[in-house]
């Protein structure tokens, strides 16, 4: 575009070579510009300055000039693309989104598929031959304007169809989607601006002293699609196994698939090997990026895709998910891959992670003759052994006992808080029992239905929630041990090295505050640690609220049988003062 | 209403142990007033103390349960809290709890596995999830918040919680040890459930 010298409220990120500065365009079109430097293909783009979003807000109204430099963004997309924005024929779709330099919590959400009307809809349904997906893409489109821009806060997502959700939005906001697409960007453009100064926005920055002014940017990024012919589809990509960590392309294809196939499972993915013989040239600059993406992230990443008409397009590249065996795998591969220096790698693994993979389980074979008393949904994962009590103040009175009630409320928190496990008769995956021992990270098994406490009170049980068993008696468990993981030998040596305190089995500096003995955790409150004390020990230190609580009373010796978690939980918490 | 004697009682219903000062931060009244109660609820066995903190007693309980229907009488009567109480269970309750769910937990690969708060897009999705349903409950509860301002109190309070979630203090979603946006949640649905005289349905 050889205008885009010229544009006053406007940046195209891969017009420009120079880096374009992230407080002018915001954090979301400086990702795509630095994609499209790497030499990767992301789909067209353009974006909206804070300086617009100033403008705005300092005249009262959209800026002078802002409406016709919106035309000629759209026309550069259509150029690059072939389509026409609100088309008969090839019509050509936009996703709005936000973005300031800083991440802005309250701000809007993105807007797909900008651009629909009936038309539109009609020239999708014949060019891709699939009426169910435009009409699917219109309707989508009509709940993401109809919340976002005209405020409607009804739930539209479940509605069946385009129709439906146009009758919601017009009985809670009374007003109506337009037609007119230009009408559509006009608006969802000043929505996002007035979306830096919503309630939420204004809230956050106040508790956090960030200052009002600061506006957000404008991406106007083009859709592509993965259903328009035999050589579309879509994928998700992860550069590193995400279960165990290993380095190698791990992904899933979908031949004709579109944006949100992927997740709702209407068409049943292929494996990357797929894509590779059918398209050998497309997977071979898939895995290039997906290198390329995961030595600039320095970290593993999850990439979404498109392939339209045989271009592959890349959508996103984020830090991936992973289990907590994965995130061990990366953080030392990732140092021996010389990307990371250890007190880095450190910070790519949480205490939580460890406490997870130090989980005792049950020793192998041990539960196959065992007598099941009980059985429910597994809340919250792990294994406990104990005497089984049915009020919150027996699990008090009785540590490391098994807190069995029909349901639990606030009630019985002081209970839980001091239960090895705990057991309901009623509730599923989100009741409140389920959700606060989650929080405390206490096993528990919920809905194992009526009678469940009559059975089990007064008799030694051991609980396994990870598959929602309760078994008589005292059953053998195995625990990993950090020393016999190489993985995890080496984090603990690397954390050993960055951690301010030192974390020991036994105790070595005195005094020693034992906040067990002290009892004084009431109403799950941290417990006063005396002045002068060294050293402590006792459950509530090996939380991070404990270790925090021991570092800020400048205790130099935390006593645990379990050391990573804790030493991670220091280094984390030295990092975020320091 | 209830007067600060029986409010003061009614909150160690929502918090089972307490200092005056955190039972004045749910039920919004005077420290001195909360102080007050607590003297008289000690002397008339309503309320048990040790160490600064204070526990409701099964005849606190008893002195509730007849407090209760004789002060919420007019409320309980009144159709549009029922239709709102319906549609608070059925509704915005079951969304904050599924939400609460997918907050503490992530799926890989098909399996739903502990979060670890690594991907701040996934949190920050969930948290602006919560706060259009939280949003959404002014609206469901304004009848309910016409007869009793603490409800009003309550979502202020949520409110804050998920602004702190926000901010990367991911305590304040489900932490026990907070008034994190569960634990606040949990004391307003069990205060408009003794209002209105129903059961937790679950």
């Amino acid at each position: 575009m050889s205008t885009t010298t010229s544009l006053q409220w406007l940046v195209v990120p891969e017009e420009i070579a120079a880096e374009p500065s992230r407080d002018l365009v915001g954090g979301k079109a400086w990702s795509l510009w630095r994609m499209r430097s790497l030499g990767l293909r992301v789909p067209p783009a353009f974006v909206v300055t804070t300086e617009a979003c100033k403008a705005y807000f300092a005249d009262g109204h959209m800026p002078d000039g802002l409406d016709e430099e919106l035309v000629a963004g759209i026309r550069f997309l259509e150029q690059k693309l072939g389509r026409t924005f609100g088309g008969s024929e090839r019509p050509l779709l936009v996703s709005v989104r936000s973005g300031a330099a800083v991440s802005m919590p309250g701000m809007m959400d993105t807007i797909l598929d900008l651009g629909c009307n009936d038309t539109v809809e009609a020239a999708l349904a014949a060019e891709s031959s699939d009426p169910e997906f435009a009409a699917e893409v219109h309707r989508r489109f009509t709940g993401f304007y109809g919340r976002l821009v005209l405020g409607c806060t009804e739930e539209l997502d479940e509605l069946p169809d385009t129709a439906a959700v146009r009758a919601a939005i017009a009985e809670d906001v009374d007003a109506t989607v337009p037609a007119d697409p230009w009408e559509q960007l006009r608006a969802a453009v000043a929505a996002v601006f007035e979306s830096s100064r919503s309630r939420r926005a204004l809230a956050y920055r106040k508790h956090y002293g960030i200052p009002d002014d600061l506006g957000t940017a404008v991406t106007i990024q083009a859709m592509v699609f993965g259903n328009l012919d035999d050589d579309s589809g879509t994928g998700v990509l992860f550069t590193r196994n995400p279960v165990d960590g290993t380095r190698e392309p791990y992904g899933e294809y979908l031949a004709g698939g579109q944006g949100e196939d992927v997740v709702s499972g209407r068409i049943t993915p292929e494996p990357l090997s797929y894509l590779a013989a059918r398209w050998p040239s497309v997977h071979a600059e898939l895995l290039e990026a997906a290198e390329c993406l995961d030595r600039e992230g320095r970290d593993a990443q999850d990439i979404e895709f498109t392939v339209q008409s045989g271009e592959l397009f890349l959508l996103q590249s984020r830090p991936a998910k992973r289990t907590a065996r994965a995130a061990v795998r990366i953080a030392v591969a990732l140092v021996d891959e010389g990307v990371l220096e250890p007190e880095e790698a450190l910070s790519r693994v949480t205490a939580d992670q460890i406490r997870t993979l130090l989980r005792p389980e049950i020793a192998a074979g041990a539960a196959d003759d065992a007598e099941v008393l009980a059985s429910g949904v597994p809340a919250s994962p792990g294994v406990a052994t104990g005497p089984v009590v049915d009020t919150p103040e027996a699990a008090q009175a009785t540590p490391g006992s098994i807190l069995v009630r029909k349901s639990t409320s606030p009630d019985d928190v002081h209970g839980m808080i001091a239960a090895a496990a705990v057991i309901t008769e009623q509730g599923g995956s989100t009741s409140h029992a389920a959700v606060v021992s989650r929080a405390l990270d206490t096993p528990c098994v919920v809905g194992c239905g009526v009678g469940t406490v009559a059975a089990l009170v007064g008799r030694t049980v051991t609980v396994d929630a990870t598959t929602g068993r309760v078994y008589a008696g005292e059953l053998p468990t195995s625990a990993a041990d950090e020393s016999e993981d190489d993985d995890l030998r080496r984090l603990t040596e690397w954390a050993e090295r960055a951690a301010p305190l030192t974390v020991s089995t036994t105790a070595v500096l005195e005094p020693v505050f034992d906040a067990d003995a002290a009892v004084d955790e009431v109403g799950g409150k941290l417990p006063d640690i005396p002045a002068g004390t060294r050293s402590v020990r006792g459950g509530i230190f090996c939380t991070l609220d404990g270790v925090r609580a021991a570092m800020d009373a400048g205790v130099e010796e935390i006593v645990t049988a379990r050391r990573l978690p804790v030493l991670l939980a220091a280094v984390a918490h030295h990092r975020r003062i320091s | 209403m209830l007067d600060p004697y029986e409010l003061t009682v009614h909150t160690l219903t929502l918090r089972q142990l307490g200092s005056a000062e955190d039972l004045r931060s749910i039920n919004g009244l005077p420290v001195d007033d909360v102080e007050a109660a607590l003297e008289k609820a000690v002397v008339e066995g309503t309320v048990m103390a040790a160490r600064g903190n204070h526990m409701i007693t099964p005849a606190g309980r008893e002195f509730l349960d007849g407090v209760y229907p004789r002060t919420f009488a007019a409320l309980r009567a009144d159709a549009a809290v029922t239709a709102a109480m319906d549609a608070f269970e059925t509704g915005v309750n079951k969304q904050i709890l599924a939400l609460t769910t997918d907050w503490q937990t992530i799926e890989i690969d098909g399996d739903r596995v502990p979060n670890d708060h690594g991907d701040p897009e996934y949190d920050s999705k969930i948290i602006t999830k919560l706060a259009r349903v939280h949003e959404k409950t002014y609206k469901v509860l304004r009848p309910l918040a016409d007869a009793d301002p603490l409800v009003d109190r309550f979502l202020d309070r949520i409110g804050d919680a998920l602004v702190r979630a926000e901010g990367g203090e991911t305590d304040y979603v489900s932490g026990v040890r907070v008034d994190s946006m569960h634990t606040v949640w949990f004391q307003m649905h069990e205060h408009i459930l003794r209002l209105t005289g129903r059961e937790r349905p679950e």
